[in-house]
């Protein structure tokens, strides 16, 4: 079939010409490219981080932009597919050529595609948890915007062992790859504190029923239970399985447990009750009542842009979101340029940089920006207007 | 113990249904379509949408999700089968259904959500009663109604005799008057109402989920395997049996290789028996 | 010019196109678009023999790809042996499962056989999460480079070019000779080919060893173009991309799923800005193309140049010689 083989270089050359001509217009914009999960696993982080990253892009254009140059911000829907973030990455670093990258939300696209800007030289602020995707050496234009994992699994397990003074943990997680990253750290956090959990157990997290699971943890004597999984439905499950069995035993865990879906999944509302998750001093009502100052302000002003009503959402994704590109504008303002050295440079030495969600700190050998201060323990029940009460210590 | 026996049958007298479902997509169009599971993703998310977020009763729920099912079923032919058979090619069908399937998948999940979301209650019941929680026996019941009733239909009405005639040889049926287009089409529909009355059912177990259905077709489809083509009570036999087996690896070897097991039955039962328990076999004059 | 001579000729083109891709190509994003395809054609190029020659409906192929994968990822690189010697050993193990899944599945009808390969797939997703020690679980494994001079994106991009036409050439001869012409019997009439004599359950299953061993090379190099696969890459959507590729080039050539690899691959990265809807579109291009043109981009390029230069038909009316006849028949008496 030669007239096939033609057409079809004539169609590459044709699709190769317009992305190339795309990419030449808009130079003097400065632009950001959003790697995000729109579709697909953790969708609703992402939507709710879209809505602060939006905000912030739509405030600083109104004010006249950076250094006098508007925000171009180019989202990508990497649908929770690594092979499409690895490509996005390429696209947005290679064709693109943005000045900064946002992103990826999911873990695991996340470790595909850090290295490939890294590689790219783009400047990258990491918005997944796992470990692994910091590294000042092999990534040194990475740097962390979220708390890392470590920080929720060590606050969950502070608050279990020296607030509740508890010994004999259950670790159960499910067999995503977060699930099971988390799990491995969180047994290995433990017996650094000296205990050994007397339960462990990955799950999948379409089980349709986890009473199983409670009540071999109660057999195996546990008095407290760590879950560690994203997933809002096995969370529902978990949560529903200990009230059904008649077991008052508290929850420690991932942040999930008090997101607001849960309170639908549970069968009874007493079931939320005795439960708490590792959180965020920012997203945390104070003992007057109020959340900090900058919390209440992004609150009152994106408000409006969520339905207007009560938020339903966490909040700390929103909060994170718009974080993200004030960051972005921070370093662009204060190295005077969009040159990635300079701009390295500049967040390299960024100390206590006061954010909505955190205040960061970011050195050249430390490129987890959230500290360890900014953690707190909330009860899951106390969700109100996406953030919570503090609990008890 | 009482507790893993009840969860296995439960989840796989849902996988029962869906074999039940392949069994009437089947006997008219010889065809397996991979939308099957999807129905029962339908009929629990377009149930819990009408109970839960537009606050009607459950039996308009329940009423919404089985038209859901059928116009999905009715789709299915009218997209996916019919010009599709009418070239009689083996590969068609299975990537149009696909297709489709994909298509309502992505559809469903951008309108409703990716994340699970709570099925309501349907009947008034405290929620301590364990094991007679309703999102046990639910499922059970409403699999063996499914399977009860098209053996009634099967045996009692005209158009389940015109089913059966169809399935045993469909060029006789046609020589004999009957509309083959039109009866595939009602077979279609039929089981897409079955399907998601099946996943109404279920909907407190599996909660309403976008991405349910690739995994229920395939697990459908091995308890169909296993109990036999063409056998409703075959696929009650399969489907129990799947559900079962998962629940007691689960219990025993923990959740990890849920899949690894069920496909592992399926092959042993597939070198045993060819044709499943109660399949028949498929003698073809050449 | 006749047929063949166009032909040879667009086949040299096309050879000096991909030869020069880097060149002209534009920027390092499309020329990883560019590996990426060759990759994917690794692959698709035995499964074709599979799907398009053999008519055996495996849409778990995205299994094998993930088996090859992580073996090239834990012996290039948890165990540092040579990238070269693991590519071999991927491709071995990946004929290897694919001889393992074959022998039992084989002998299944169409959708049980489909089936079969699907619950493959997600059983090698299973024990790749499971296995934590060995393969990273759900955090993964970086995926190695080559050594010099192909661990550059040109380098590496002529590294699996290579190795694409390479495998290109091999389905060609073996689609041109005897096999092929027995894979196509199989496919059209399993019966009658069986009452010839061709040997059906052996070519099956020589085909889908082949493409195991395709789909076991074709990973290795993606661990290595991704530069770390993680098992969230490998799901079942892939799978059905590698199906669609063939069945939208048209079974039966070679060259028609190369244009349908070449087309959806690039397709996605065109519709980025649709954000949300893509994988809906996705879908719904599948289904249009199944129901317009099923036989393929390949047979819609025929019809058109059909009609374009109709092929003369050349008619010999056959005369009877009657004087030889007379002669012949005088002889006779």
């Amino acid at each position: 079939m030669p007239r096939s083989i033609k057409h079809a270089v004539r169609l590459f050359l044709a699709t190769a010409l317009v992305v190339s001509a795309a990419s030449a217009i808009a130079a003097d914009t400065i632009k950001i490219g959003w790697l995000s999960s729109l579709t697909g696993a953790l969708s609703s982080a992402a939507i709710a981080e879209n809505q602060g990253v939006q905000l912030a892009v739509d405030e600083i254009n109104k004010s006249g932009g950076i250094l006098g140059r508007q925000i171009e911000l180019l989202t990508r829907d990497t649908a929770g597919d690594p092979t499409k973030a690895v490509n996005f990455a390429q696209q947005l670093a290679f064709s693109d050529k943005v000045h900064f990258v946002i992103g990826p939300v999911n873990s695991g696209e996340g470790l595909a595609a850090v290295p490939i800007l890294a590689r790219a030289g783009v400047p990258n602020l990491v918005i997944g948890a796992i470990d692994e995707l910091i590294d000042p050496e092999k990534y040194p234009r990475a740097f962390r915007v979220i708390n890392t994992n470590r920080q929720w699994i060590s606050t969950a397990n502070d608050y279990a062992i020296k607030v509740l003074k508890k010994s004999k943990v259950a670790v159960i997680a499910d067999t995503s790859g977060y699930g099971t990253a988390s799990a491995k750290t969180a047994i290995e956090l433990l017996e650094k504190a000296g205990i050994k959990p007397v339960y462990t157990v990955l799950v999948d997290n379409n089980k349709t029923d986890l009473t199983d699971e409670m009540n071999k943890a109660r057999a195996a004597g546990a008095d407290v239970v760590m879950p560690w999984t994203a997933a809002t439905g096995m969370l529902g499950r978990l949560l529903n399985a200990r009230g059904e069995i008649g077991w008052n035993v508290p929850v420690v865990g991932h942040p999930a447990i008090m997101a607001a879906q849960i309170r639908q999944l549970l069968n009874k509302p007493e079931y939320w009750q005795n439960a708490y998750a590792a959180g965020y001093v920012s997203t945390t009502f104070g003992s007057n009542g109020k959340l900090p100052e900058r919390t209440q302000q992004l609150v009152d002003k994106i408000r409006p842009k969520l339905g207007g009503g009560e938020i339903d959402i966490l909040f700390w994704w929103v909060a994170m979101g718009y974080d993200t590109v004030k960051i972005i504008e921070h370093a662009i303002k204060t190295a005077g340029s969009t040159d990635a050295a300079a701009l390295q440079k500049v967040l390299e030495n960024t100390r206590d940089y006061k954010g909505v969600y955190a205040t960061y700190t970011w050195t050249a050998t430390e490129r987890n920006g959230f500290p360890d201060s900014n953690m707190a323990v909330n009860p899951a029940n106390t969700f109100k207007d996406g953030s919570f009460k503090l609990a008890p210590r | 113990m009482l507790t893993v026996i009840v969860t296995g049958l439960a989840i796989g007298m849902l996988y029962a249904s869906i074999a039940l479902v392949y069994n009437v997509m089947f006997s008219t169009s010889k065809v397996l379509s991979v939308t099957t599971g999807h129905l029962s993703m339908v009929g629990g998310v377009f149930g819990a949408y009408i109970i839960s977020v537009l606050h009607m009763n459950w039996l308009l729920g329940l009423l919404g999700a089985v038209l859901a099912g059928a116009t999905f079923g009715w789709l299915t032919d009218v997209l996916a089968i019919r010009r599709v058979l009418a070239r009689s090619d083996e590969h068609l069908w299975l990537l149009s259904t696909l297709a489709l399937a994909t298509m309502v998948q992505q559809g469903v999940g951008l309108w409703w959500g990716t994340e699970p979301k709570p099925f309501p209650r349907l009947i008034t019941q405290e929620f301590g009663a364990g094991l007679m929680d309703q999102k046990f026996w639910l499922p059970i019941g409403m699999a063996i109604v499914i399977a009860i009733g098209l053996e009634f239909f099967y045996r009692k009405t005209m158009y389940g005799k015109v089913f059966i005639a169809m399935s045993e040889d469909a060029f006789a049926a046609r020589a004999r008057g009957v509309s083959t287009d039109k009866i595939r089409l009602l077979s279609y529909v039929l089981s897409g109402a079955l399907g998601g009355l099946a996943g109404f059912a279920a909907g407190q177990l599996t909660f309403a989920f976008f991405a349910l259905g690739h995994t229920l077709t395939l697990l459908g489809f091995i308890a169909l395997a296993v109990g036999g083509l063409g056998s409703n009570i075959g696929a009650l036999i399969g489907g129990a049996a799947l559900g079962l087996l998962n629940s007691f690896a689960s219990y025993y070897f923990g959740g990890e290789y849920q899949q690894t097991i069920a496909v592992g039955l399926l092959m042993v039962v597939l070198l045993i028996k060819p044709e499943g328990l109660l399949g028949a076999k498929n003698v073809r004059p050449v | 010019m006749s047929l063949q001579t166009t032909k040879k000729l667009s086949l040299l083109a096309g050879t000096a196109l991909i030869a020069t891709l880097p060149f002209w190509a534009g920027d390092q994003y499309q020329l990883h678009l560019a590996s990426l395809i060759a990759v994917y054609w690794i692959l698709i190029a035995g499964l074709n023999l599979v799907v398009g020659f053999t008519g055996q409906l495996s849409i778990g192929h995205v299994g094998l790809l993930s088996i090859g994968s992580y073996t090239f990822a834990i012996l290039a690189g948890k165990m540092g042996v040579d990238p070269t010697l693991s590519v071999f050993v991927a491709g071995l193990l990946g004929g290897l499962c694919g001889l393992a899944l074959g022998l039992p599945s084989l002998r299944l009808p169409g959708f049980y056989f489909a089936m079969a390969t699907m619950a493959f797939s997600m059983i090698v997703n299973e024990i790749v999460l499971a296995q934590v020690d060995l393969t990273g679980g759900g955090i993964g494994l970086p995926g190695p480079m080559f050594p010099k001079p192909f661990d550059s994106p040109i380098g590496f991009y002529y590294l699996v070019t290579a190795i694409a036409l390479f495998v290109t050439w091999l389905t060609w001869n073996i689609a041109r000779r005897m096999w092929g012409r027995a894979f196509i019997s199989i496919r059209d009439n399993p019966v009658a080919a069986q009452a010839v004599g061709v040997p059906v359950f052996k070519a099956k299953l020589l085909a889908f060893v082949f493409s195991g061993i395709t789909a076991g090379v074709s990973g290795a190099v993606f661990a290595s173009l991704q530069s770390y696969i993680t098992p969230d890459t490998f799901v079942f959507e892939l799978s059905m991309f590698f199906f669609v590729c063939i069945i939208i080039g048209g079974r039966g050539s070679i060259i028609g799923p190369f244009l349908g690899t070449v087309v959806l691959t690039a397709l996605p990265e065109l519709v980025s800005p649709l954000a949300k809807l893509g994988n809906f579109f996705y879908g719904l291009l599948l289904l249009v193309v199944v129901l317009v043109v099923p036989e393929g981009i390949g047979r819609m390029f025929e019809i058109i140049s059909e009609r374009l230069r109709p092929r003369t038909v050349h008619r010999e009316p056959i005369t009877p010689d009657l004087s030889r006849l007379a002669k012949a028949l005088k002889v006779r008496e």
